[in-house]
């Protein structure tokens, strides 16, 4: 597992929940809010899918973590890798 | 894998849901979509609830769908909670097909104010009758959008008041609270402002719209999924009382006599209605208002389309005079005020393949009036009160009167509900549309494990029913995972 993998998981979760979104050309380190149209009801899709496909627990104090892809994967990557070794 | 503990059997369930009209359906949907076992309890045989449908005469009739409003109209629709209610549940607004209202008109005595879904038009409409009013309408449109309506806390003002304050001629007013009062308001001659204005929003901004397959078209493919996802769906499954322990809810009894048990539960059946469940006994009085306002409803099936007689509009909101009573009627019916819909008129073009089109007219109607009527006596009046409904529609159609008589020689079939029809139907106490005045937003109750979803929450209509039912299931039931 690698940022950029994260980034891209983060970005497929994107894809799923909000599919009429054009999310060709998503900058890393934008908010993601301030390049899409996701509001509260959006991010907490992203952790809820996180939680299912990935096994992956984001408290909801910490939701803002996931603001952008880079900060997505600064905060998730020790989470898949503690993960993956467990 | 965490062992499952004991006490959990395999008839417990994560979440019991009551009520499979669309606040019922939605919630467990998402409550389901990430991994909660669901079971969802339905009294009637089938779903929807006040948006439901069925067939007489081989005829199909949606119950409730006049109209779905919020309609994401190129203008100003962007925001339109359509839009994130396709995203949640994950439906693609393309398979709606949605079909935009041609234009819908709001009639008091002679002045008429028309509607589309261009919000631009209806300004300018605005403008043209009501020149002095412009200013004022324009600062009560900046008023609307910056008041918080869609926050769990905003504040239940009265909008008689907010207008009589806002606009010098009360006629605008009286027009503008007309529709907003039909398509969801629980108070009397009245609506609170955060609900009038989500319906301002939601029927003027964006506008009005139809599924080609009507209502069937948000059903089936919530049905479809829910079964996907494994979620126990039991129809004709009436609840006979929720058990509490303490503060919490222990176990459902079912009329059936089976109890099931689960770790929460979501009631969309009303919050008078829920109280009952909770406290069946006859010395216990409901803390919550009883809402009041229902309907009759005459429907004719007539051949050919509204345009051959030169009926354009979609929907006509109508009063006789210049002033609008809104709330239930001392007699049976108010003829003086009421909603004709013309289904057929939603798309450009004609999508009735028999030939057939519908002419809906509803009124407000008094429950107590309708119930205490003997079966026989509560039959003719019905088919009196039907006839008195269509001649007094016809005042607000164009050419109504003369072309009446060639509009009864081409109707097929004709079928009428009344609040009786709505309670034996729905389980709403007094057949209400909209439920108790009386909102609680976040859907939470004095126990801990229960919450309410639904038209009590303070969101009406089709839009209004789906997002109580995500908000109550993300705000507590997924993010407290």
């Amino acid at each position: 597992m690698n940022k950029e993998k994260v980034r891209q998981i983060v970005l497929d979760i994107i894809a799923e929940i909000a599919p009429d979104e054009d999310l060709s050309d998503v900058k890393p380190n934008v908010r993601l809010r301030d390049q899409l149209d996701l509001d509260s009801m959006d991010f907490l899709d992203i952790v809820m899918e996180l939680r299912k496909q990935h096994g992956i627990d984001v408290p909801e104090a910490e939701y803002r973590e996931l603001e952008s892809l880079d900060s997505s994967a600064n905060y998730l990557l020790p989470k898949f890798e503690s993960g993956a070794a467990a | 894998m965490p062992a499952i503990p004991t006490s959990q059997a395999s008839d417990h369930h994560d979440v019991t849901v009551i009520g499979a009209g669309l606040s019922g359906l939605a919630a467990a949907l998402r409550l389901a979509m990430f991994g909660k076992k669901v079971i969802l309890l339905e009294k009637h045989y089938v779903v929807g609830g006040l948006n439901s449908f069925y067939a007489k005469k081989g005829i199909k009739f949606d119950v409730g769908l006049h109209a779905l409003t919020n309609y994401p109209s190129q203008q100003s629709g962007k925001s339109s909670p359509l839009l994130k209610l396709c995203r949640q549940l994950r439906i693609s607004l393309d398979s709606l097909n949605l079909l935009p209202q041609s234009h819908s008109r709001i009639t008091f005595g002679t002045e008429s104010l028309l509607f589309d879904n261009n919000f631009d038009f209806f300004i300018s409409q605005v403008e043209d009758k009501f020149p002095k009013e412009r200013d004022r309408f324009q600062s009560l449109l900046a008023k609307m959008e910056t008041f918080p309506a869609y926050s769990v806390d905003a504040e239940d003002l009265s909008t008689r008041n907010i207008l009589k304050e806002s606009i010098g001629d009360p006629l605008l007013s009286e027009m503008l609270l007309c529709p907003t009062c039909y398509y969801g308001s629980a108070r009397k001659n009245d609506i609170d402002f955060p609900t009038f204005v989500m319906l301002f929003d939601a029927i003027f901004r964006q506008g009005l719209a139809r599924p080609e397959l009507g209502i069937r078209a948000i059903l089936d493919p919530l049905i479809g999924k829910l079964e996907e996802l494994g979620v126990q769906r039991r129809m004709n499954c009436g609840v006979e009382r929720i058990r509490t322990k303490g503060d919490k809810v222990s176990e459902i009894v079912l009329e059936s006599g089976e109890t099931l048990t689960s770790d929460q539960v979501i009631s969309t059946c009303g919050a008078v209605e829920t109280e009952a469940l909770l406290a069946p006994s006859e010395s216990s009085t409901p803390s919550t208002t009883e809402g009041k306002f229902s309907i009759m409803e005459s429907i004719f099936v007539f051949q050919g389309n509204p345009k051959d007689f030169g009926w354009e509009e979609t929907v006509v909101f109508f009063n006789d005079s210049e002033i609008f009573r809104y709330g239930e009627p001392e007699g049976l019916i108010d003829l003086r005020s009421g909603v004709i819909c013309m289904p057929e008129n939603y798309g450009n073009q004609l999508h009735n393949s028999d030939n057939k089109s519908k002419l809906r007219i509803t009124h407000p109607a008094n429950y107590d009036r309708w119930s205490e009527l003997e079966q026989p006596t509560y039959e003719s009046e019905k088919n009196l009160w039907e006839e008195r409904i269509l001649e007094n529609g016809m005042r607000y159609l164009k050419n109504g009167k003369e072309v009446i008589d060639s509009f009864r020689a081409k109707t097929t079939f004709r079928d009428t509900f009344t609040p009786r029809t709505i309670k034996k139907y729905t389980g709403h106490a007094n057949g209400t549309l909209y439920g108790s005045p009386q909102k609680r937003r976040d859907g939470t109750t004095a126990f801990e494990n229960l919450f309410l979803a639904g038209t009590d929450q303070g969101y009406v209509g089709i839009v209004g029913a789906m997002l109580g039912g995500i908000a109550v299931a993300n705000n507590q039931i997924l993010r407290s995972i």
